[in-house]
Parts: structure tokens; C-alpha cells; sequence
């Protein structure tokens, strides 16, 4: 016999009974109708519900006996899924975490036993057994964390002394011949075909060598004529071979207390029935045989069990979150994060969306070109992202700047930096965004007028170097050419990653500044330039507007190393200063055809992307135009130093250049004294004219060299 | 005729005569209908035990959530349920079930009809047995590797999250953007063959399997 096991071995004269209870499986449907319940129709209102889960006996081995709700639990005149039975329960929903806590558990529980005790003695359980399997859900809805808390009860009557084993658990094809269990399989569909379900709860059964007969519980009297031996039947969650599921605990207490006395034996047959591969087979049912107790109609509701343990095998409640499937912003983030993920399954699948999503962003300007680069960088699924502008929005500005609405204009108008985090919000509340209404102060704009004055550019300074240590792209996107210097200066101090974007009227540049090597020289390895950039950078490239190529042939740029690239100062000749004091109305403002700010500012994003992209990062070698036909070296392609577009002939050109070593914001000199004097050098560079820059660059003494030459010079078509 | 779309009353034909074989076979697949209106679709639910990873590929956020919600079942100090309070008496006569290390998991399956796309459509979503819902991460965790790889590679599906469009709750759903176009030359054999065929049964053995789905042989009987 299979069955042999140690239970058997220890005492074969006095076995009890045990019943695999029931684990509780909640379909995330049933949370989402609960939730719905509870906002649309239960509210406040605490009283009991009816419910309806259902149980099956057809799974493989191993898995947990389980009563099952779904999200169809709640109408409990729903068809139960085929081959299934059902079980009511009542729902106790309360309105607190307290109330959940509190509410008497032991009395819910002793509440139901009754009704199954009075249930059994009064027959109607004989008539309708389903009232055997009712079950109690407790539960508590956090809606606010989308936390629910709840716990099961399968209430069970028992028997003071257990149940005695008489005969132990063999499979049915052990009991059973072929001929006998074919009977039995034909019958009990028979008989459901004949009630019109596709599973009984319960059955009678007798049976010959030849055949087996069934009936329903209510049949008993007919069926049954000599009850010195019976057999019943149920339909068994459980898969165990040792143990029958809890649905026959109250079954043995409604035999025990109607028929008991007249019982010698009862022989049980856990009926389970599973289908494997289209092989539908019952030969693995269970077969025992106790011996009942008397459970006399006049005595009181006997003691009953059931609440459920929760996975630390304590009696206690369980709790589920389910804020990553309910939460309206977590369904949000993780919609985005997949459909950035389909990406790398079949386009791109060494894209590393992890550097690119972790990537902190700093938009210096939130105008047209931080508006649209803000919106293309959610889009890659970046979370933090910071906007630093001064403006305020004015009523032509929500055409062209998407962050922005005519209502934002009114009364003045809102800060840009600040409205711009509220529209990134409302559009992803996933973002990590901060706004900063500040200025940038400008070479050629003086700040000493006074003390405050001064003191105030101390501290925007002071908080544009701290925001720049906090992020890793710095992006510049303003609309004057000056106020770049500075963040152009303390990102290289800080070799921060930057990138620019600026418009002319249907031309633009998108660059990514040279990343100088780290200043400190740490490892003793020795590349070949691991000297401090600055002055590698300095003696090693000559200058693009003195000297020629010295090798013939070779092109001077190409394959430029990250390091060595221009910043946007790089190509200029004149140390930036007050553009808008000499121009134009037309010249000081932003006039560019439309698109551009669109092309450019994702361009702008794009180039990131591809960097991040890159192993060397902001040291990869610059691509140019040259390169489009070649193995690219990134998975998204091209890591260009810099795009200009052309829009009158829908061009883009990619350009690379190497850092000039009289920059006005990235030589050497400049970020020397940037480095040792800070401020008070700073200032000296707002509060003074063009030539304060010059001079210190070597630049005055250039112009003097190269007197009315012709200067190597970019289309740069800056507007301003 | 455009060849590789299916009519919605097809569907429905299709979707019948694989219930049929279901209820043959036990398959466990049903009708559900939506209540008030004529709309539908096929439903299974299987439950499998699974080991599940959370470390999601690359979520950062992601990999903070699971976390988060493995520990579902502490309580936090400040709400800790006294169990003393708990007056509830344990059983002696309940068996104590053998629990392996591995979770059980609830997968469902639901086949909808596209009236945009004209083909059916594939939502699914997998939950434990407190009814959480696992992201896509966790589910492929769960699915064979060898799935895993195919279903990324394969050019005939794109997996996004959706709102059941009868239920209202997020799903996974394989898009349709591309069925028509794989449905097509199998469609046109039979067509040559002049052999009628079973356009989800077909559809269904094709898709199923990627997602983890159980489809058996014996539906190939039903190609009508």
C-alpha cells in the first residue's frame, strides 16, 4: 500500500483524523471590485455582505487547497466557474484599521458555527450543503495606500474526542477495480448532468463489483437501507494522500448528529478529479474509513475553528499593498518604464535605460528650449529634473513654450521655473521636479551697484555651483549668449557633462561641451595625457585660429577625444558681455521660425541620450559628419560634438572642435582663477567689460597678431 | 477580403467551438460575459508555482516597489494588530500542509475581440495569492527562459499595459499591431488548400505559449 508512512507506523490503534484547511486565493480582481464597493455603494456602511468564492478538486499535486474569490465574488447569483463548487461567505468590511482590530473575532466565528449547527439540526443542510462550506471574509480597505488588510475564517464544527481513523487513506485504484471506477466516473456526471451543475459538494454512494450507485445527501432514507456501513462522497479540494480538505469537517458533524447513532462505519471517499493533457482521471481519489462520534441533537453548538493563519503561520491577519496596481501614479510610471523597456527588447537591446532614466538634469532656462527639452527627457523616462529661470511667463510665450497655458499669464504671470514643475507634475506625477526663480549673473552685467546687489550675486552663484554638484547634465537652454559663461565654467571646473542648445532664426547648435579629465590625477597609471587637462589640453592642441594642420592629410578633426572638445565659448574670439545693450528689438528677443526650439531642444535630449550611451560617456570621441557611414559607436548611433542645423535647407551638419586654448570660460587660465579666487574673480569678470576676459586670455594679444584677419569662423548664427 | 482579419462575428463562432473542445478536454476556458451588454470574452485561470525574482532588469523604482510590497506582510509598529486582543483558538486536528519555498501564482487569460485592429487580442496578468498583481518583470521571472528569449526577439509582439477595456483594470496585453500580419500566410495556406481553419485556435497556439499559456495539441482537431 503506498499509503505506509510514519503517522501509520506509530499507533495504528488510535488515529486521528486531520484536514488540510483551506488557504485563502484572492484574484487582484477581487481587490478592484472591493475598492469599487467600497467607494460606490458600501461607504460607511459596515453591516455584513454576502460573498461567494468556490473551491476545485482538480489540481496537480502539490498545489494549496484553496477557496478562490475573483472579482465576480460580490454577486453572489454569478455562475461558478465550471467543474467548481461554490461557498458563501459574509464580508465584513470596516471603516477603521481600529474597528478591523477590535471586532470580535471569536464571536463572528462562534455566529456562523451556530448557523451551521442549526442548519444541520433543523435538515436544512441535508437539503442544501453548501450551508456546510460558509465562510467569513474580515477585511480593512486603506484606500489611501491602496493597503488592504483582511483575514479568512473557514468555520469547522468539532468533535471533543477528533475522529477516529478506522481504515487509512488509500487511493482509490487501490480500492477500486477499473470497471468500478468507470461507474463511479459515469454516474457522477450523470447525476450532475441530471441537477444541471458540473460539480456536487456532497454525494451518498454505494456500490457492487460491477457497479456504483450515487445519490444526493437529501436521498439518505431511500438510499441508504442498511446503514450498519456507508459510504459517502465529497468533492475534495485537496491533493494531499494523507488527508481530506476541509469541506468534509462539517459534512462528518451533520452525519454524526443526524444518523450518527445508527452508523458504524463510515467509509469517505475524497472525490478528486483532474484532467491532465486531455486524460481526465479519478483513480487518485482518497479512501478511508472512521469510526464517528455521537453528536446529539440536544446538545449545544459544539466548539468550532477556522480563522486562517497568516504566512508566518501565526493566527493573525494578512496584509497586501497593492499601491504598484491600484495607485494611479504607479500605473503611470510603470506604463512609461515599459514602453521605454520595448525598446530593448527588439530595437536596441543593449540600450542601458538605467544610466539614462537615474540621469539628474539641470535646465538652465525654461523657455521654448526648456520647455521642449523638459518634455523629450520624460518621454526617455528621466525622473529628476530641475528648471532655474528668472521670467516670469508672459501672454505671447504659452504658444511656443508647451509648459505652459494662457491662464498661467494672468495677473502678471507665474514664474516659469516654478510653473514649469507644477505642468511636469500634473503630466507624469512620477517626476522628481524642482524649480529655482533666480538669476544667473553675467560677465559685463555688474552686480557691485551695492552691498545687496553683490551679496545677491554671492548667492546665486553659490547656488548655481551647488546645483550644478547635484545634477549630472547640465543643460543650457538660455536666451542670451553671456549668461552661459558661468554655468559653462563652474561645470567644467566640476567636469560636469554639458549640454547646449542655442537658436538663431532657422539655425541652431546643439553641443555637448569638451569634459576636461579629472583634475587630480589619482591613478599613477600613465596615459599619455594624464597630466591635468588644463594643460594637456593647452599644449597638445594648437589653435584652431593660428596654426595649420601640422600633419598633411590628416584632418585636425577628426576623431577629437571628449576631453579635448570646445566648449560654446571655445570658437569666439570676444569674451561674452552685454549683447542686448547694442542690438535690436528684433535682435534681443528670440525670433525663430517655430519648429526650431522643438528640433533643437530634442536634439538636445537625443545627444544626451547618446553619451550616456557611450562607454567613455562625455570622453567619447566626437563623431562628424564624416562617420555616418561607419560603425557607429553607441547602440542609438552617432556621438556627435555638435549638430548645427540649417532649417532654410533642412540640413544638420556635425561639426567637431577642439577647446581653444584662450577660452574665455574653459582654458586653463580661466578655470585656474575660478578655482582659487571664486568669487571675488567671478565679480570681476560680471562687473567689468569685454577686455577683463581678454586680457587674462592671451585674446587682447591675438587680436593684435591677427589684426583685420580673417577669423576661422562657424556659421554660428546666434540671434542674440 | 482583407485576408488576416477576422470579422467579430467569426470570433464569436471561433470562441464558441473552442469552448467546446475546452469543456471536451477540461481546459477550464469560459464565457464571461459583461453584464448589460453583449460583450465578452474567453477566460482561463491557471495556477502555477513559481519562483519569482523581483529584481526587476532595470527599475530602479521598480525593484524599491517589490520590495515594498514583499514585506506586505509586516506590520509596521504603529500597526500592529495585538494578537493578545485576538481571541481565536487554534485547531488540532488541521493537517500542517507541507509549504515548499516556492509561491503559487494565479495566472489569468482573457481573449478579447479588436474592432480596431479586426483580430483577437491577448491580455493576461498574474497575481499571488493575496490578489497582487506582479509586474512584467516578475512575471517573465516566472515564464521559461527559453520564452523569455523568444517573446523579446519575437517580431510578432509587443507587450504594453492596458486597461481591460470591459474590466477597467491594468492587464498586460500582447499588441495586435502585428497579428494580421503573421495570421496572414497561414490563412493563405489553408485558403490554397481549400481547408477551413479555426482563426483563434490557430492565433491562440501562436501567442499562448510566449505568455505561458497552456495550449494542448488536441485543439488542432478543431480547425473549422
Amino acid at each position: 500500500m503506498a499509503s505506509g508512512t510514519s503517522e501509520a507506523a506509530s499507533s495504528a490503534t488510535d488515529l486521528k483524523l486531520q484536514f488540510a484547511p483551506f488557504s485563502s486565493a484572492l484574484e487582484a480582481g477581487f481587490w478592484h471590485q472591493l475598492t469599487q464597493k467600497k467607494l460606490n455603494d458600501y461607504r460607511l456602511d459596515e453591516s455584513p455582505k454576502c460573498i461567494k468564492g468556490f473551491y476545485y478538486n482538480g489540481d496537480p499535486v502539490g498545489l494549496p487547497i484553496r477557496l478562490t474569490l475573483e472579482y465576480s465574488a460580490f454577486d453572489v447569483d454569478a455562475p461558478t466557474p465550471a467543474h467548481c463548487c461554490p461557498a458563501l461567505g459574509t464580508l465584513y468590511n470596516t471603516n477603521t484599521l481600529d474597528a478591523f482590530k477590535t471586532i470580535d473575532k471569536k464571536a463572528l466565528l462562534e455566529k456562523v458555527a451556530k448557523e451551521i449547527w442549526e442548519a444541520i439540526q433543523s435538515g436544512a443542510a441535508v437539503k442544501d450543503p453548501s450551508i456546510l462550506s460558509k465562510f467569513i471574509l474580515l477585511t480593512f480597505a486603506d484606500l489611501k495606500k491602496y493597503h488592504f488588510y483582511y483575514w479568512f475564517c473557514f468555520p469547522a464544527l468539532c468533535f471533543p474526542e477528533g475522529i477516529k481513523l478506522v481504515k487509512e487513506c488509500s487511493y482509490l485504484e487501490q480500492v477500486f477495480s477499473a470497471k468500478q471506477i468507470e461507474s463511479l466516473q459515469k454516474v457522477y456526471d450523470g447525476l450532475c448532468t441530471n441537477k444541471g451543475a458540473t460539480a456536487l459538494p456532497y454525494f451518498l454512494m454505494k456500490y457492487t463489483e460491477d457497479a456504483v450507485q450515487i445519490a444526493l445527501l437529501e436521498d439518505w432514507d431511500t438510499f441508504f437501507t442498511d446503514t450498519k456501513k456507508v459510504t459517502v462522497g465529497i468533492y475534495d479540494p485537496c491533493t494531499l494522500a494523507q488527508h481530506p480538505g476541509w469541506p468534509l469537517r462539517n459534512l462528518l458533524a451533520l452525519l454524526a448528529n443526524r444518523w450518527g447513532s445508527k452508523l458504524d462505519t463510515v467509509e469517505v471517499l475524497c472525490y478528486r478529479d483532474r484532467t491532465l493533457q486531455g486524460h481526465r482521471s479519478i483513480e487518485h481519489s482518497v479512501v478511508f474509513q472512521v469510526k464517528l462520534p455521537e453528536l446529539p441533537s440536544s446538545s449545544v453548538c459544539p466548539k468550532s475553528v477556522g480563522w486562517e493563519k497568516n504566512p508566518k503561520g501565526a493566527m493573525g491577519p494578512r496584509i497586501v499593498n497593492l499601491s504598484e496596481c491600484m495607485d494611479p501614479k504607479r500605473l503611470a510610471e510603470s506604463s512609461v518604464d515599459l514602453n521605454l523597456k520595448l525598446m530593448r527588447w527588439r530595437l536596441v537591446p543593449s540600450l542601458d535605460l538605467d544610466k539614462v532614466v537615474n540621469t539628474k538634469c539641470l535646465l538652465l532656462g525654461a523657455g521654448t528650449l526648456g520647455c521642449n527639452v523638459a518634455r523629450t527627457l520624460m518621454g526617455w523616462g528621466v525622473r529628476h529634473i530641475t528648471f532655474v529661470d528668472n521670467a516670469k511667463i508672459s501672454y505671447s510665450n504659452p504658444v511656443r513654450q508647451p509648459l505652459y497655458e494662457f491662464e498661467d499669464c494672468l495677473g502678471g504671470g507665474k514664474s516659469k521655473a516654478i510653473a514649469a514643475v507644477d505642468r511636469l507634475t500634473k503630466i507624469f506625477p512620477g517626476v522628481v521636479a524642482e524649480g529655482y526663480n533666480m538669476s544667473i549673473p553675467m560677465p559685463g552685467h555688474p552686480v557691485n551697484f551695492s552691498q545687496a546687489t553683490l551679496s545677491q550675486a554671492q548667492k546665486d552663484v553659490e547656488q548655481l555651483e551647488k546645483l550644478i554638484s547635484e545634477h549630472d547634465v547640465v543643460f543650457l537652454l538660455m536666451d542670451t549668449r553671456e549668461s552661459r559663461w558661468l554655468p559653462t565654467v563652474i561645470a567644467a571646473s566640476k567636469r560636469k557633462l554639458v549640454v547646449n542648445a542655442a537658436l538663431g532664426f532657422d539655425t541652431f547648435v546643439v553641443m555637448r561641451h569638451g569634459l576636461k579629465k579629472p583634475a587630480v590625477s589619482q591613478s599613477g597609471c600613465g596615459a599619455v595625457d594624464s597630466s591635468p587637462s588644463c594643460s594637456s589640453t593647452s599644449s597638445s592642441s594648437s589653435t584652431p585660429a593660428g596654426s595649420a594642420p601640422s600633419v598633411p592629410g590628416s584632418s585636425l578633426f577628426s576623431n577629437i577625444p571628449g576631453h579635448k572638445l570646445g566648449c560654446y565659448f571655445c570658437n569666439d574670439v570676444v569674451a561674452p558681455g552685454d549683447s542686448t545693450r547694442d542690438r535690436t528689438l528684433d535682435q534681443q528677443c528670440t525670433v525663430s521660425r517655430p519648429g526650431l526650439a522643438m528640433i533643437a531642444g530634442a536634439l538636445a535630449v537625443e545627444m544626451m541620450v547618446s553619451i550616456l550611451q557611450h562607454s567613455e560617456g562625455g570622453y567619447a570621441v566626437a563623431s562628424s559628419s564624416d562617420d555616418r557611414m561607419n560603425e557607429p559607436p553607441t547602440s542609438l548611433g552617432l556621438v556627435p560634438h555638435q549638430i548645427r542645423g540649417f532649417l532654410s535647407r533642412f540640413d544638420n551638419v556635425l561639426p567637431a572642435s577642439l577647446a581653444f586654448d584662450k577660452c574665455t570660460a574653459c582654458s586653463p587660465i580661466v578655470l585656474d582663477h575660478y578655482e582659487r579666487e571664486r568669487f571675488s574673480f567671478l565679480s570681476k569678470v560680471f562687473n567689468s567689460s569685454h577686455s577683463f576676459l581678454e586680457d587674462l586670455t592671451g585674446l587682447t594679444l591675438l587680436h593684435q597678431e591677427t589684426q583685420a584677419a580673417e577669423i576661422w569662423d562657424m556659421s554660428d548664427d546666434e540671434s542674440i | 477580403m482583407n485576408l488576416g482579419a477576422l470579422e467579430e462575428d467569426t470570433f464569436s463562432t471561433c470562441c464558441h467551438l473552442l469552448l467546446q473542445k475546452s469543456e471536451q478536454l477540461r481546459d477550464g476556458w469560459s464565457w464571461e460575459s459583461v453584464q448589460g451588454s453583449p460583450e465578452g470574452y474567453l477566460k482561463k485561470t491557471a495556477l502555477r508555482s513559481a519562483v519569482i525574482t523581483s529584481n526587476a532588469i532595470w527599475s530602479q523604482e521598480g525593484s524599491k516597489c517589490n520590495s515594498e510590497a514583499h514585506s506586505c506582510c509586516q506590520y509596521s509598529s504603529d500597526q500592529q494588530v495585538s494578537e493578545k486582543s485576538v481571541v481565536v483558538d487554534e485547531d488540532d486536528r488541521g493537517c500542517t500542509v507541507p509549504e515548499g519555498s516556492s509561491q503559487f501564482l494565479q495566472y489569468e487569460y482573457h481573449i478579447l475581440y479588436s474592432c480596431s485592429y479586426r483580430t483577437p487580442v491577448l491580455y493576461f496578468r498574474a497575481c499571488t495569492l493575496e490578489g497582487r498583481s506582479l509586474s512584467l518583470e516578475e512575471v517573465w521571472s516566472s515564464v521559461h527562459p527559453d520564452f523569455q528569449v523568444r517573446l523579446r526577439t519575437s517580431p510578432l509582439n509587443t507587450i504594453s499595459q492596458q486597461e481591460h477595456p470591459l474590466l477597467g483594470q491594468p492587464f498586460f496585453m500582447l499588441h495586435p499591431c502585428r497579428t494580421q500580419e503573421f495570421m496572414r500566410p497561414v490563412l493563405q495556406v489553408a485558403q490554397d488548400q481549400h481547408r477551413s481553419l479555426n482563426y483563434v485556435v490557430v492565433w491562440l497556439s501562436v501567442v499562448g505559449p510566449l505568455v505561458g499559456l497552456d495550449f494542448p495539441q488536441e485543439y488542432s482537431t478543431l480547425l473549422q
